[in-house]
């Protein structure tokens, strides 16, 4: 996949600049801390319900153990809320700095606002990373902004998402543009849809594109959530479900648990389109041998919900230095490449590729797949993260009693 | 060491018990955490589902039992039970779980064997077969899997020697007296059968008001029964939700045991009117509390149910060995239209995860099990009596309660993340289970042998080691296996004590239900499946009778 983004004088000299001054002061320190990590072990906790993803850092590990002496083990979770919870019960039994559990976490949205909030974190870091400064930060905003919170270097970015529909081709010829549409083929195939049930993530995404195509003022959703704005803002959003749930699958009484419930009952043909955040997972899945290879991607035209993923240090993580050389590894162009091939993970790249030296750019520049996105829609911020708990509370209120 | 032994081994194992307990208790005294979750407009319909499938699966399993029990004593058929239902107790709740929603979904086996020729439907229709809002998936999965559980325990009860010879002996003298065989069982047998298995029963209600895995996977989803829900919000980032999340388990704990209550008054009711019954009622009156219908219809009907269990747990066998290799299934094909082996090869490929597992299980069902050997025999029964409710607290308390518990002592004995912890964790689990495997067998054991054998001028050693322990050896050896399994299957546990750091193929299963990846999550409960079945084929060869050729009058024919 590429990305080209026009590269302008002020991000290149700001680029320079950015470059010279952290030769100039930081330099060594780096230094100091690669000889630092020589040795450490770094626990680093990450979702692994897809084995490309394991299989990607297990790549990551031997890379890691070539280079920097350093070694990485892939603790396996299904939620990083877990790991939210288990530093913060971690920190109330009284585990000073460096006798913590986990040295790394990939983490964003409300659980990086809850462990930043609580002062669950290590000191910034992620600007003293010498790749840091090969990311997108203009084109990309929010791999500085975390669903609205500043990420304040506490954590660094990693990969990109971006809500994004999948179905059959043969079964949906023409897909929904915006979520009028959306209602628009419901209502002719009754019981084809639905969503996961929120608060799992991809259901709530679901809630908040639409809260973005419907909020009568989009500017106030970077605000935190106050009751006034949720009703002003959520209204329209109410009455568009309202009406569109009684055409959902099972009559809108039932949602699936996740996304993955939800792709295989679209693989099986119990339902018209799936969705994903990840750009490229259907050309994922069609490279497993999971889906058909008549199934194909998009984005709403006018844009879709897109966030940053990212890694964070906790504040009592035995291996910091290590951690960082991990962050930094991470942001590598080879490595950034490696994550965004398809035949490997298919994870966009927070990286400005067109901003990389020549050699670098070439590992970016891929054959397009089946079932790849063919055009990609523009990216619409995310709301506040206060919001997400809100939307959440307010839609079990309604719909999931 | 008659003094100090008793005292030691309850310490050990009393100790971290009360401690995880305690632990678990000051976190669920939380008001606001109580009041969040009365305000919460999912608590109380959660509740009620939870309650409800709970109960419904517990009293449908206790008529199965009641009627196949019948059926096996008559028939003489006990021992045979205990031969096969190992491999039914083996398959753990989340395969069962995963091998039901393949067949039943609207998409899944059932109706694609009959479509479209039958039904016309070239699509999935939208039948509400899975993840039902009444709950009917959950009581049938927790139905299948309790069913084998409670017979195996009834069976373990009824295969002990003395017990069996007097029962045998006292439903043919109610044989004489002009009664059926199923009249004699249910007037004579049952009445004293059912009382003993109490905790066992106790622990299929509990379980099936608890479960959090299997109610993941097949039970109702909107809103989820409230051990889901329990579970989901202890996960939450959030503190206050965390702390509703234990206030959830703290209400779980209480229902159970309020329904625990309930379930002891009706069963000791049964007790108190066969008293009443035998100073001169007539004998018709005295039917045990929900068996009714003992006619002789009812052996049909024991054969029927015994069928559809045996039928189900094949169908979910084939359902998981070909779901492992399913790559695009579209509806209504019977077979996929691609094949994988990804998922075995990439099972193949993690052997530390296996390794893991079976280290795991090993130790923790060894430890156990000398912990209840030593304790079977240096505790007086008076010990005995006194503690019994407190090792087998881990049974009838919710899992999502324990794991806070726990977690918590991990926590303050510095032991999470570390493989001493998580082989706490686990024994903690898994000790319930063996001490209910092995004590029928202990209760049984002739204490005359150990007089005749200390008056031959042997020592207490020598009667352990040449006479009791080799009698005692089936037993021994399956309840180290059912340890086994119990272990395999921990999965809250292991996620949190073991911070993540150790993979189970239980962990590696459910993390990829979460991604998903059905032929991979297959592949997983296929394994998860398999060692403990390695296990009880083992403990079967280990344990398999001595064969004294000369003496062998002990058939089951009187």
């Amino acid at each position: 996949m590429s990305f080209d983004f026009p590269i302008t004088r002020r991000q290149t000299l700001g680029a320079l600049a950015a470059a010279t001054a952290w030769t100039a002061q930081a330099a060594s320190p780096w230094q100091d801390t690669e000889r630092a990590a020589r040795g450490q072990t770094v626990y680093f906790n990450a979702w692994a319900g897809s084995e490309r993803i394991n299989a990607y850092l297990q790549w990551a590990a031997a890379e890691l153990q070539r280079d920097f002496g350093i070694q990485l083990q892939h603790v396996k979770i299904s939620d990083a809320a877990d790991v939210v919870k288990r530093v913060r019960a971690e920190k109330q039994a009284g585990r000073q700095g460096r006798e913590g559990t986990v040295d790394l976490v990939w983490i964003n949205g409300e659980n990086f606002a809850a462990m930043k909030r609580d002062g669950l974190l290590s000191e910034p870091f992620a600007r003293n990373l010498p790749n840091f400064q090969w990311v997108d930060t203009e084109g990309k905003p929010t791999t500085l902004v975390d669903f609205s919170v500043p990420t304040d270097g506490l954590e660094s970015p990693w990969g990109m998402a971006q809500l994004t529909f999948f179905a059959d081709g043969q079964r949906l010829p023409k897909p929904p543009q915006n979520m009028a549409e959306l209602l628009a083929l419901a209502r002719a195939q009754p019981g084809r849809i639905t969503y996961p049930r929120p608060p799992n993530f991809h259901g709530t995404t679901f809630i908040k594109q639409a809260l973005i195509e419907y909020a009568p003022d989009v500017k106030a959703l970077a605000q935190p959530v106050t009751p006034a704005a949720l009703e002003a803002q959520a209204a329209p959003l109410w009455r568009f479900l309202d009406a569109l749930h009684p055409h959902l699958w099972r009559g809108g009484k039932q949602f699936p648990q996740n996304s993955a419930a939800v792709r295989q009952m679209m693989a099986d043909g119990e339902l018209l389109m799936a969705l994903t955040f990840n750009p490229n997972e259907a050309a994922n899945e069609i490279a497993a041998k999971r889906l058909p290879v008549t199934v194909q991607s998009w984005q709403f035209a006018k844009g879709t919900v897109a966030n940053t993923h990212f890694v964070a240090i906790p504040y009592n993580a035995p291996s910091k230095a290590a951690a960082q050389v991990v962050a930094n590894f991470l942001l590598s162009p080879a490595a950034q490449a490696r994550k965004a091939d398809i035949d490997v993970w298919g994870d966009p790249t927070v990286l400005d590729v067109a901003r990389l030296p020549v050699a670098e750019r070439a590992r970016f520049s891929l054959a397009p797949r089946a079932g790849q996105l063919a055009k990609s829609a523009p990216a619409l911020p995310e709301p506040h993260a206060s919001w997400v708990d809100a939307l959440e509370k307010e839609w079990v209120r309604r719909y999931g009693v | 060491m008659k003094v100090f032994g008793p005292w030691l081994l309850a310490l050990i194992a009393g100790l971290p018990m009360v401690w995880a307990l305690w632990a678990a208790a000051s976190q669920a005294l939380d008001v606001q955490a109580w009041q969040a979750l009365w305000a919460d407009p999912q608590t109380l319909r959660a509740w009620g589902l939870g309650v409800w499938t709970g109960l419904a699966s517990t009293v449908l399993v206790w008529l199965t039992v009641a009627r196949l029990l019948a059926n096996g004593f008559i028939r003489r058929q006990l021992a045979r039970y205990l031969v096969h239902v190992p491999a039914l107790l083996a398959t753990p709740h989340v395969a069962m779980a995963i091998g039901l929603v393949l067949w039943l979904s609207p998409s899944g086996w059932v109706l694609r064997l009959v479509s479209p020729g039958w039904t016309g439907f070239d699509a999935p229709p939208p039948w509400l077969t899975t993840q039902d809002p009444w709950g009917l998936g959950l009581i049938l999965a927790l139905w299948l899997k309790e069913v084998p559980f409670l017979v195996w325990v009834a069976a373990t009860q009824m295969q002990r020697e003395d017990l069996r010879r007097r029962w045998q002996a006292e439903h043919a003298l109610a044989q004489t007296l002009g009664r059926t065989p199923r009249q004699a069982f249910a007037q004579v047998i049952w009445p004293q059968l059912a009382p003993r298995l109490q905790w066992p029963l106790l622990a299929v209600l509990a379980y099936g008001l608890t479960v959090v895995d299997m109610a993941l996977i097949i039970g109702p989803a909107t809103p989820p029964t409230l051990a889901v829900l329990a579970w989901q919000w202890l996960g939450d980032a959030d503190a206050a939700l965390q702390a509703q999340g234990v206030a959830a388990a703290g209400l779980l704990t209480l229902s159970v045991a309020l329904l625990a209550a309930g379930a002891v008054v009706v069963l000791q009711a049964g007790v108190v009117l066969r008293k009443v019954a035998s100073r001169g009622l007539s004998l018709h009156m005295t039917q045990a509390p929900g068996v009714v219908g003992w006619g002789e219809r009812s052996r049909l009907q024991a054969n029927v149910m015994g069928g559809v269990i045996v039928m189900a747990y094949l169908a979910v066998w084939w359902a998981l060995g070909v779901g492992s290799v399913l790559g695009v299934w579209p509806f209504p094909q019977v077979w996929p239209t691609l094949w994988t082996r990804d998922a075995w090869v990439q099972v193949l490929g993690s052997a530390s995860t296996v390794w893991t597992t079976l280290g795991l299980a090993v130790a923790s069902a060894s430890v156990c099990l000398l912990w209840s050997v030593a304790w079977f025999e240096v505790a007086s029964g008076r010990w005995q009596r006194a503690l019994r409710p407190v090792w087998l607290l881990p049974l009838v308390l919710p899992s999502v309660l324990w794991v806070v518990g726990l977690y918590g002592l991990a926590l303050q004995w510095h032991l999470e993340g570390q493989w001493p912890g998580l082989l706490l964790a686990h024994a903690l689990m898994v000790l319930p289970y063996v001490l209910l495997a092995l004590e029928p067998a202990y209760r049984a054991v002739d204490p005359r042998q150990a007089a005749v054998v200390h008056s031959l001028g042997h020592g207490r050693w020598t009667y352990w080691w040449r006479i009791k322990w080799p009698l005692l050896r089936r037993a021994i050896t399956s309840a180290w296996a059912v340890g086994f399994a119990v272990s395999v299957a921990q999965y809250l546990p292991t996620l949190y004590v073991g911070a993540g750091r150790y993979a189970t193929v239980t962990t590696e299963a459910v993390t990829h239900a979460s991604g998903g990846q059905r032929s991979l999550m297959s592949a997983y409960a296929a394994l998860q499946m398999l060692l403990p079945m390695l296990a009880f084929v083992g403990a079967g060869w280990l344990g398999r009778p001595r064969q004294f050729e000369k003496i062998a009058p002990m058939k089951d024919t009187p």
